[in-house]
């Protein structure tokens, strides 16, 4: 929980922590796609849980998921994007990685 | 019909009646129909999804890590959701770890029942909503979103 707490916090930045610049430091994207069961206050609980977001950050990326059909929620090494797909999908998401 | 989830100082209390209680008695067999990543069986595709869409090697090599961990993890909620569902019907007060294996045993099984009535877009609830399973489907969301709910107001006001 700490190790994502402070992944999901960019310091420098008011936005996610996939920006353009960081691309080459951290290589993998974690990406959740829409599905039709989980229901929305449920997964704003699960972004907020797993990525230490507040209430209005993880209500933004739920809805992004839902509108666009997916979205990023977080990148970084392999190894911890695989850590944060495992969270995921033991909280029911439909979770998967990529390179940007 | 009133919320069987209330959040108290030491913890969320859990009271449910006779009824209530049965129909979750149901989902642990249930939930023991899902082999783990079973090809045939869409409830086992969503349960244990494809992690790496377009690299099966990368996938085969991601499962064969972590299959056995997640499939133990969710042994550890549904114990932890059997013997607190055992006392609800006496009320009883599940600690936050109980409270969010409750949340995921709900979860699991709504996507199990979605999944084997072939629910994949919003359009097909319609189609689905006659049927008995349905009706299970949307009493367990009632269910998760009014526990999800009351864990919200237990997280911490976070950065961000």
């Amino acid at each position: 929980m700490d190790r994502f707490a402070e992944t999901a916090a960019p310091a420098e930045v008011d936005r996610p922590s996939v920006g353009r610049d960081r691309r080459s430091a951290h290589p993998w994207n974690v990406v959740v796609w829409n599905d039709p069961v989980n229901l929305m206050e449920y997964v704003v609980f699960v972004f907020r849980k797993l990525f230490g977001h507040s209430q209005e950050e993880a209500t933004r990326l739920m809805l992004q998921v839902h509108h666009e059909g997916k979205a990023v929620v977080a990148s970084g090494p392999r190894e911890r994007a695989e850590l944060y797909c495992y969270r995921l999908h033991h909280h029911g998401l439909w979770a998967t990685m990529e390179r940007p | 019909m009133s919320s069987p989830f209330r959040s108290e100082r030491d913890g969320i209390r859990l009271r449910l009646d006779v009824n209530e209680a049965a129909v979750l008695e149901q989902l642990l067999p249930l939930l023991a129909t899902v082999g783990e990543r079973s090809e045939g069986d869409p409830a086992a595709r969503r349960l244990y999804p494809a992690a790496y869409r377009d690299a099966p090697d990368d996938d085969e090599e991601y499962w064969r890590l972590v299959g056995d961990e997640l499939a133990e993890a969710r042994a550890a909620d549904r114990s932890a959701f059997a013997e607190t569902l055992a006392v609800a019907e006496e009320g009883v007060v599940l600690s936050s770890g109980e409270a969010e294996a409750w949340l995921r045993v709900l979860g699991d099984a709504r996507l199990l029942l979605a999944a084997r009535l072939g629910i994949e877009r919003e359009d097909d609830h319609d189609t689905a909503s006659g049927s008995p399973e349905w009706a299970v489907l949307s009493y367990l969301g009632y269910l998760q979103g009014t526990l999800a709910e009351v864990m919200a107001s237990t997280l911490p006001t976070s950065h961000g």
